[in-house]
């Protein structure tokens, strides 16, 4: 076992020294049987006595001011409690990512923002309230299309239109570089250049966004969706000039995030604000086409790759430029200035790199984090260029990727440099932390039977074909930094009741499953013996919001060190019960023994007896930022065999499988889910799911589940999971994140086997129907 | 008149049975069920994630078919025999598809669960002996983005497999 390295501020815990019985079992999830029973209370399905139902108005195009608001009609109606607008909020800002924007703008940057709020008697009323509301508005001319805004002049600000932290980024390449680009074109044997493009894509969670706020005169209680419950509670608390101390947030139950509910967003401050007015609980809800139109989406791409080889497959050299298209309000906090290109720059060693991200503004919906906001685009470009190249190498795809295989990292997410910023190369080779990434495409390819699949495309026949591809991803791991600092607090008391407190939310991941399971490990004791108090600001430490794998890999520390720390008191009490010396004493499911002697024991329970009745013990645990060196980060591979219909377009998945590097995971039942949520989101990705808008009005299409085509059941592929494991000192067991990055490689294994089966290269996602039809009528061989 | 539903004033008298009890509501003709349901009958656990007959969430039995409630009028269910995830197992004792469910880890966020198990639920009392193809056909009305279905239809063939033993001995 190596030394210990665990991410916490303060003494590393000693080693356990013993083997695990509760970490790396396949427990049930805790909140289970609430689920399945339907007992479990989502904040949509709660109702405070003399509550009021909120309803907002949305502006319906893209780009314009607001000439006139006239809420008078609307305000005389019988039931209406409040009506807020621009008119009686001046100056008023919510938040998304710490990023002020207006409550109520006067000039509109994306279709459906929010043009007012009502709080009435009845939904109903309010929605009357809603239509009796008369807006005049001057439609201006909206920024769709990034490449033809990237044209275009910056617009001139009118009004009061903002584009808050847009300067940032706005049409600036940020650029990762190293290595001598020219010098590695013309030491390959093989280039080959190619355009990519990602479309728009949502969330799809089956939960809208629900919310109540309650406000008693002095304290503010919010019962809201959303991932992270701190991170709302400082940013409400901001907004409306509350001390953060009065205003509570919980999530008991959150029915999908995903990104989307990353922070609280702006119905929960008009909830906030219209109880704060009335003096009454308010409840808003969104609808399903709200959902659609109101929440961040993923950012659409365009992305150009020239990569050079030798003829043993070596890589020599890359050239990346990416478009990203950020919509409205992008933040550089939001908008992921360098991770579309951050996997080219350290997934495959290549010694001569220059690459280039450049995001553009526009009047689409706001990004933000999407299941893997950028890696899913970055990894299906990249992984999709490498198959490419090994065609054209005559090497196989899997021994060229191990060809080029990187044990290092050379730059970090956050580190790319705005061009002009100087000459900084990239050329640093930092190892990681662990990565077994060649075991995974091993393993992936080895279950799938990859010696089947021949180099050139099967030529059959039939109209059916076959086909196998591969990919490898790398996605980053935690951060540390505020906002997500990530602390927790174990308490034990006199009668042995344990309560593990922790201020993030269970998304559906199993978090409280699994921070209560790090929590009994480190004490010695069942997983049942913990109590998780989590989703609630009250009692809890600060907690990050859980998005971008994180929750593990930043508060399991933290959690770990916790637990540890009130495990060391407990011992100095069993210590005098066991007449010993408490650095003598270990503990193990519900016992305390002497590790010299383990026959001398007591049970845990009666140790904490040896408290006063009124005492507790309290551990506490802080995770320390992530070091500059080693690199952290989650690999994998997936592969995919497929049958594609060539006459009707129709793509059946036979088999799907996933080899995972999350280190180790606390709990493989629940990680195996995690990567059935992850191939769902790339399947969708690669072949159904599309954002679609008119070119004329710019307003979106597919607002429904009908028209935004997730992957239903009979869609869902066989899948086959593999969690390799490995050692890593800096996280609590070993454990890193399992989330988001399982969907990052879907889609580029698609897409592979679909050339392999067709011997057409799909470029553009979604790989739908028409596209193959269209593909396989032209007789194409080589690039659609 | 149909059975079950009488007028007075605006709204309509209907009379139903929910999960084996018999219910009474006064009810506008335009409230679906699944208002009804929630907002009226605080069972909660029938779930609105679209409200226009796309997700599945909503999804209740009844008489014997699995239906979304968020399409079906409250006054359509008068006199009939409506099963909610409420009505599922007895006391505190679950229902074998909720064990299976929990065991075999068929639900993350849980948003879609209780409409997943009552179409499950519906598919079983009709086919018994599912295959999983009858599985996936059964649920495909219903979404789930968290990506549950592989485990949903393990979860279902083990129970199928499990009444057909206990049925044998």
């Amino acid at each position: 076992m190596a030394e210990s390295k665990l991410l916490v501020k303060g003494a590393v815990p000693p080693p356990l020294d013993r083997e695990l019985t509760v970490v790396g079992k396949p427990l049930n999830r805790r909140d289970a049987a609430e689920k399945v029973t339907g007992q479990a209370k989502y904040s949509g399905d709660m109702k405070l006595p003399g509550m009021l139902y909120g309803k907002t108005l949305h502006c319906p195009h893209p780009r314009a001011r607001i000439v006139r608001i006239d809420t008078s009609k609307a305000e005389a109606l019988p039931g209406v409690m409040a009506v807020l607008s621009k008119e009686n909020t001046k100056g008023w800002r919510t938040s998304w990512y710490e990023v002020p924007e207006l409550a109520f703008p006067e000039l509109i940057t994306h279709e459906g923002i929010e043009v007012a709020a009502v709080a009435a008697v009845d939904v109903l009323t309010a929605q009357k309230a809603i239509e009796l509301i008369d807006v005049e508005y001057e439609v201006l001319t909206p920024m769709l299309d990034a490449e033809e805004t990237l044209k275009a002049p910056p617009p001139a600000l009118i009004a009061d239109e903002e584009y808050p932290g847009r300067e940032m980024f706005d049409r600036k390449p940020f650029v990762i570089q190293r290595g001598n680009l020219e010098k590695g074109f013309e030491e390959a044997d093989v280039i080959i250049e190619e355009t990519y493009t990602t479309q728009v894509s949502h969330h799809g969670t089956i939960q809208t966004r629900a919310c109540i706020a309650s406000w008693d005169g002095e304290n503010l209680t919010v019962w809201d969706a959303i991932q992270g419950v701190w991170n709302s509670k400082l940013a409400l608390a901001k907004s409306l000039d509350l001390k953060p101390e009065n205003v509570r947030v919980m999530v008991k139950y959150l029915g999908g995030g995903f990104g989307s509910k990353a922070w609280s967003q702006r119905i929960t401050y008009y909830a906030a604000r219209l109880s704060m007015i009335t003096g009454r609980p308010v409840k808003m809800e969104r609808t399903r086409s709200e959902e659609f139109i109101n929440h961040s989406r993923r950012y659409d791409t365009k992305m150009y790759l020239k990569m050079g080889a030798k003829k043993d497959g070596t890589l020599t050299a890359i050239l990346q430029r990416a478009i990203v298209n950020t919509g409205a309000a992008a933040t550089e906090e939001n908008y992921y200035c360098r991770q579309i290109i951050w996997h080219t720059a350290n997934l495959h060693a290549c010694p001569n790199v220059y690459l280039e991200q450049t995001g553009v503004y526009t009047n689409r919906q706001t990004t933000g984090p999407t299941r893997s906001p950028m890696n899913m685009q970055a990894i299906f470009a990249l992984e999709s260029h490498m198959d490419r190249m090994a065609v054209e190498l005559g090497i196989d795809p899997l021994d060229f990727r191990m060809k080029n295989y990187a044990t290092y990292q050379s730059v970090g997410t956050a580190e790319a440099h705005l061009t002009g910023d100087g000459t900084t190369t990239f050329a640093a080779k930092i190892p990681y932390s662990s990565k077994i990434l060649d075991e995974c495409m091993k393993l992936a390819t080895d279950a799938i039977d990859w010696k089947k699949r021949s180099r050139a495309p099967v030529v059959s026949q039939s109209p059916v074909k076959r086909g196998m591809g591969m990919s490898s991803y790398l996605v980053l791991q935690g951060v540390g930094l505020f906002p997500y600092v990530a602390e927790a607090k174990v308490r034990i008391k006199h009668d042995g009741t344990i309560n593990l407190y922790v201020g993030v939310v269970d998304i559906g991941g199993g978090q409280k499953t699994i921070l209560g399971m790090i929590a009994a490990e480190e004490l010695g004791v069942s997983s049942d013996a913990v109590t998780v108090i989590i989703g609630d600001t009250q009692d809890t430490p600060y907690g990050p919001s859980c998005h971008a794998s994180r929750c593990t890999p930043e508060m399991g520390p933290a959690v770990l060190q916790a637990a540890a720390e009130a495990r060391e008191k407990l011992f100095e009490h069993a210590a005098i019960l066991l007449d010993t010396d408490h650095k003598r004493l270990g503990s193990k499911d519900g016992i305390i023994y002497v590790k010299s002697d383990p026959r001398r024991s007591i049970p845990f329970k009666k140790a904490c007896q040896n408290m006063g009745v009124d005492e507790s013990i309290v551990g506490l645990g802080s995770r320390a930022p992530n070091p500059a060196e080693p690199m952290m980060a989650t690999f994998g591979a997936q592969t995919v065999e497929l049958e594609v219909d060539t006459e009707t377009g129709r793509v059946t998945l036979l088999k799907c499988v996933a080899a995972q590097d999350f280190g180790k995971p606390i709990n493989p039942k629940l990680c195996v889910s995690q990567v059935y949520g992850g191939i769902e989101f790339g399947v969708g990705f690669a072949l159904t799911e599309e954002g679609l808008y008119d070119p004329k009005t710019g307003k979106l299409l597919t607002g429904n589940l009908s028209e935004y085509r997730m992957p239903t059941p009979l869609d869902f592929p066989p899948v086959e999971v593999y969690l390799p494991e490995c050692e890593d000192p800096f996280f609590a067991y070993s454990a890193k994140g399992a989330g988001e990055n399982t969907n990052a490689p879907t889609p580029a294994a698609i897409r592979n086997a679909l050339y392999n089966a067709t011997g057409v290269w799909f470029n553009d996602l979604p790989i739908t129907p028409d596209k193959i039809i269209r593909a396989m009528r032209e007789g194409t061989k080589g690039v659609s | 008149m149909k059975s079950g539903v009488s007028s007075s004033g605006s709204k309509r008298h209907v009379v139903l049975t929910v999960n084996g009890k018999k219910v009474e509501a006064d009810v506008d003709d335009r409230m679906t069920l699944a208002e009804l349901l929630r907002e009226e009958l605080d069972l909660t656990g029938t779930k609105v994630g679209c409200n226009r007959g796309e997700c599945g969430s909503c999804t209740i039995i009844i008489d014997g078919m699995a239906v979304y409630s968020c399409t079906t009028l409250a006054v359509e269910a008068a006199g009939k025999e409506v099963v909610t995830i409420e009505g599922l197992g007895s006391g505190k004792e679950l229902h074998p598809l909720q064990k299976a469910f929990i065991e075999h880890d068929a639900l993350q966020c849980g948003y879609c669960t209780p409409g997943m198990i009552l179409s499950v639920k519906a598919l079983l009392e009709r086919n018994p002996l599912p295959t999983e193809l009858d599985i996936r056909t059964a649920i495909d009305g219903n979404l789930c983005r968290c990506g549950s279905v592989p485990n949903i239809l393990e979860a279902t063939l083990e129970v199928s497999r499990k009444m057909a033993e206990k049925k044998r001995s």
